[in-house]
């Protein structure tokens, strides 16, 4: 009997087993890596829940790495044991390498001329020209742009005014005389220093393309397949410069490489008047800001007056969603569609509100400029859900979330501001911004540092072309 | 056949591999005065020439070829001068055990408990198998593999790989940043280990006297022990920031100065150090502490009552009865100085500034890891591993004699 009882148990284990995968094969489920884990994270999570609703058999799935740097390490290491999401979000800097390893399938491939998917619209036309041209590969829109970023200032205008700055500065020059004019506050303990921000890589590309210089050859690998570094020019040594004026003065709080962290905190905390960050950081900010009690005011990143170009512009920065190549058609239709609504109208104005991230379609500033009550657009951190904005116009009542939106919209779209593509982005970055380190600790003999390090860049990227390009 | 050019043709390889096999053994020979000398001569030999070819004949010698520069050409004799140490330990390690007429192998173990019988060794295979399966494919397979990839340029997702010979290896040899790299590795892993140890010795002592509540305070000060490396880089991250750090904020208010922890030399390396102490430090306390209980204390008393001083007994008796436990640590700290503490340098310093606190295995990592440049990588992981080996071999060999097991 007892035997009989378990033959029969067995069986039903079986059964269930054999039938649970087909059950289960019904719903769609999806992953998708993003590198936040602070109310960016929530905001997410939230709006692929928005999206869940509205199917009975998608289900998307949000899952938090650590950073840009590591999503794309962990996501490299996940193909080589056959264990990555569906949905990935890559940096800027991991362009080159996404379209090389052909682990992609783009996303206008997807679409193939239809004008919506699922249910979720298509508008190409709609995205800012300068954001479409940036991740669009030999002609064709390659990932779905969601976080779009630019460098922005911000200043604690109480500390400027108490200085005697009335205007804010925007350029080199302009912080190194307000760093001058701040001096007594910093000798008599008011602040600790003029300025400081994270030393990171992104800058320094930023200032090159600013005075119209390429980062590598072949028109910053845009023309053709970058085969060497350009980083002996004028462009470049004014950086290193710049941060040797302002470090060896004492006008600039070092904090180590890349630490947006402690010099965010540095800025909110009243410690310095001037800070340079992502415009992602405008939410942040704002309310650290308010929180500590001083005015706020942005301005585009500062530049270089004495470039014989001038500004020209900026790149864009933060990262885009790519699809994985090889999912069934099934999985594929439903993350091309996750990823029309992720970046919707709608979506994309809340974003904004959530982040200081630039919204990437003219229909969501529109639409921010002519608010109707019930929108229910803005992020609130505290409660982490969707509330209305109050105002008739989110730009009118924070003005301060519009400078990225202006810094990239009067850029003028040439190679030096779509910014450089290489296969060596990632591992490249610490050389450069390394050697602006070294040069602003230590001084020393600049040419024979960058000659160094563009022979070694060169050499590295020559080693990546010779492993990855067609030959 | 083609002819293929060498710089060092491969048959002088092996004759020189012979020749210092054989002078080698000849050596021993007259030092030890047992067994033949023609055979010493003979076996010498063959050991030298396999040593020689050992690690050069699988790469086909391609490091002596013609093209090769002159650091590839150094990698090759460091590599026969490598494979020349093995063959020549473990050749005339058998040969002097058969001159003596020992048997060539070890005695297996004869306590009881061990596996005996005809079916003995069977019954022990099959026990062993799966610690064996698993250290075969989880540690000797990738190891195998990392050996091969550190002689190619490869990529994590490239289309192709190429066979570059030892390059991995000689470039090494002229990188001045790699070699301190190396440097840094050798001198914060010794201050790693010796502030861990004598504070770890100095707490375990003071634990071992009779206080209220010593096994609360031994709990917490094993904790930081329980908390990896990046997370203790993270809370010391937070500690010693250099506006909005805690630390600078007590300085501040009691002496009104504040210090740039991480991005000054040597106040960054000295956070490094201090860092990877307290996150170590709990492991060391946890076998001093072992080891002070099972010091007897009958021969602490008769000591004190002959009239010896704290400190004569401290020094006579409690530290060389502790040996095999300092021993153990010094070999566990050696590698967790090595390999671990990469973690904590990522979150703490990323290396810098200007690369003041970049070891040689933070730079494996971001070769590696962060820049997919697999191939450098695994040859600078190779040479961390040969490091290690050699200092544990060096430990094994110095520390063993003056360690003490048991049996007071």
């Amino acid at each position: 009997m007892l035997r009989k009882m378990a033959l029969a148990l067995l069986l039903l284990f079986i059964a269930v087993g054999a039938v649970m995968p087909a059950l289960a094969q019904e719903t769609i489920e999806l992953e998708a890596w993003v590198a936040f884990s602070d109310h960016r994270y929530d905001w997410a999570v939230d709006t692929a829940e928005r999206f869940n609703a509205l199917y009975d058999n998608i289900n998307v799935n949000m899952v938090s790495v650590v950073d840009y740097d590591t999503i794309v390490n962990n996501y490299t290491l996940g193909r080589e044991d056959g264990n990555y999401p569906e949905i990935v979000q890559l940096f800027d800097a991991a362009l080159q390498f996404a379209v090389d390893t052909g682990w992609f399938s783009f996303a206008e491939e997807i679409i193939a001329g239809r004008d919506e998917v699922l249910g979720q619209a298509v508008d190409f036309d709609d995205i800012i020209p300068v954001i479409s041209n940036y991740y669009t590969v030999d002609g064709v829109w390659a990932s779905v742009a969601w976080n779009t970023s630019t460098p922005i200032m911000y200043y604690n205008v109480d500390m400027l005014q108490a200085a005697g700055i009335e205007e804010l500065p925007t350029t080199w020059a302009d912080i190194l005389d307000a760093c001058v004019a701040l001096q007594p506050m910093v000798d008599d303990g008011t602040i600790s220093a003029c300025a400081s921000w994270p030393f990171s890589g992104w800058f320094i590309e930023q200032w090159l393309a600013q005075q119209n210089e390429y980062m590598v050859n072949n028109e910053n690998g845009r023309a053709a397949r970058a085969t060497e570094f350009n980083l002996d020019t004028d462009a470049y040594r004014a950086i290193a410069q710049f941060y040797r004026d302002m470090y060896s003065n004492g006008y600039f709080i070092f904090e180590g490489q890349d630490q947006w962290g402690p010099t965010t905190q540095n800025f909110i905390s009243g410690k310095v008047a001037i800070h340079m960050s992502s415009s992602a950081a405008a939410r942040a900010i704002s309310e650290g800001a308010a929180e500590t009690g001083f005015a706020l005011d942005t301005t585009g990143m500062v530049y270089n007056d004495d470039a014989p170009s001038g500004w020209v512009g900026n790149i864009l920065g933060g990262a885009t969603m790519w699809i994985s190549n090889g999912l069934s058609p099934e999985a594929e239709e439903a993350a091309m569609a996750f990823l029309l609504f992720f970046s919707n109208t709608e979506n994309s104005a809340s974003w904004h509100t959530a982040s200081g991230y630039v919204p990437v379609r003219n229909s969501s500033i529109d639409l921010l400029r002519n608010l109707e009550p019930g929108n229910e657009i803005l992020w609130d951190i505290p409660s982490g859900a969707r509330v209305d904005i109050e105002a008739d116009d989110w730009y009118a009542a924070f003005p301060n979330f519009l400078t990225a939106s202006t810094q990239l919209g009067n850029s003028t779209v040439n190679n030096a501001t779509r910014g450089s593509t290489y296969g060596t982005f990632q591992q490249s970055r610490p050389y450069y911004n390394g050697l602006v380190e070294e040069y602003m600790l230590n001084g020393g003999d600049l040419d024979a540092m960058i000659a160094e390090t563009n022979a070694t860049l060169t050499e590295l990227l020559q080693e990546y072309n010779f492993l990855f390009a067609d030959e | 056949m083609d002819e293929i050019a060498y710089s060092v043709n491969p048959v002088v390889v092996g004759l020189v591999g012979g020749l210092v096999g054989a002078l080698y053994f000849a050596f021993l020979r007259w030092q030890t005065q047992v067994g033949s000398l023609n055979a010493s001569l003979l076996v010498g030999a063959v050991c030298g020439v396999a040593g020689a070819m050992l690690l050069t004949a699988p790469l086909g010698y391609c490091m002596f070829g013609a093209d090769q520069k002159n650091d590839d050409l150094i990698v090759g004799w460091i590599m026969v001068a490598l494979g020349l140490l093995l063959t020549l330990n473990l050749g005339s390690m058998l040969l002097w055990r058969f001159f003596r007429g020992q048997r060539l192998l070890p005695r297996g173990d004869t306590t009881p408990g061990a596996f005996r019988g005809r079916f003995g060794a069977l019954y022990a295979a099959a026990v062993l198998s799966p610690t064996i399966l698993v250290l075969v494919y989880f540690v000797y397979l990738p190891m195998f593999d990392t050996l091969r990839l550190s002689t190619f340029l490869a990529r994590f997702g490239a289309p192709r790989t190429r066979f570059i010979c030892v390059s991995n290896f000689s470039r090494m040899l002229s990188d001045l940043d790699y070699h301190s790299n190396l440097f840094l590795s050798f001198a914060l892993s010794f201050g790693i280990i010796i502030i861990t140890m004598s504070l770890a010795l100095l707490i375990a002592a003071m634990l071992n006297q009779p206080i209220k509540g010593a096994n609360i305070y031994r709990t917490f000060l094993i904790w930081p022990y329980a908390i990896s490396p990046i997370v203790a880089g993270s809370i010391f991250g937070l500690l010693l920031g250099t506006e909005s750090g805690i630390v600078n904020r007590v300085l501040d208010l009691v002496f009104g100065v504040k210090v740039p922890w991480l991005v000054t030399i040597p106040a960054a390396q000295i956070s490094v150090v201090l860092a990877s102490v307290w996150n170590v430090i709990g492991f060391n306390i946890l076998f001093y502490t072992a080891g002070l209980q099972t010091i007897p204390k009958d021969l602490l008393e008769s000591a004190s009552i002959d009239g010896a001083s704290a400190w004569q007994r401290f020094a006579r008796i409690t530290f060389p009865l502790l040996s095999p436990f300092t021993f153990f640590l010094i070999v566990t700290n050696t590698i967790y100085a090595f390999f671990d503490t990469f973690g904590l340098i990522f979150v703490l310093t990323r290396g810098g500034p200007t690369e003041s606190t970049f070891t040689a295995m933070y730079r494996v990592y971001v070769t590696g890891i962060l820049a997919s440049d697999i191939g450098k990588s695994t040859a600078q992981s190779l040479i961390l591993f040969l490091i290690v080996v050699g200092i544990t071999i060096f430990q094994f060999r110095v520390g063993q004699r003056r360690v003490q097991y048991g049996n007071y």
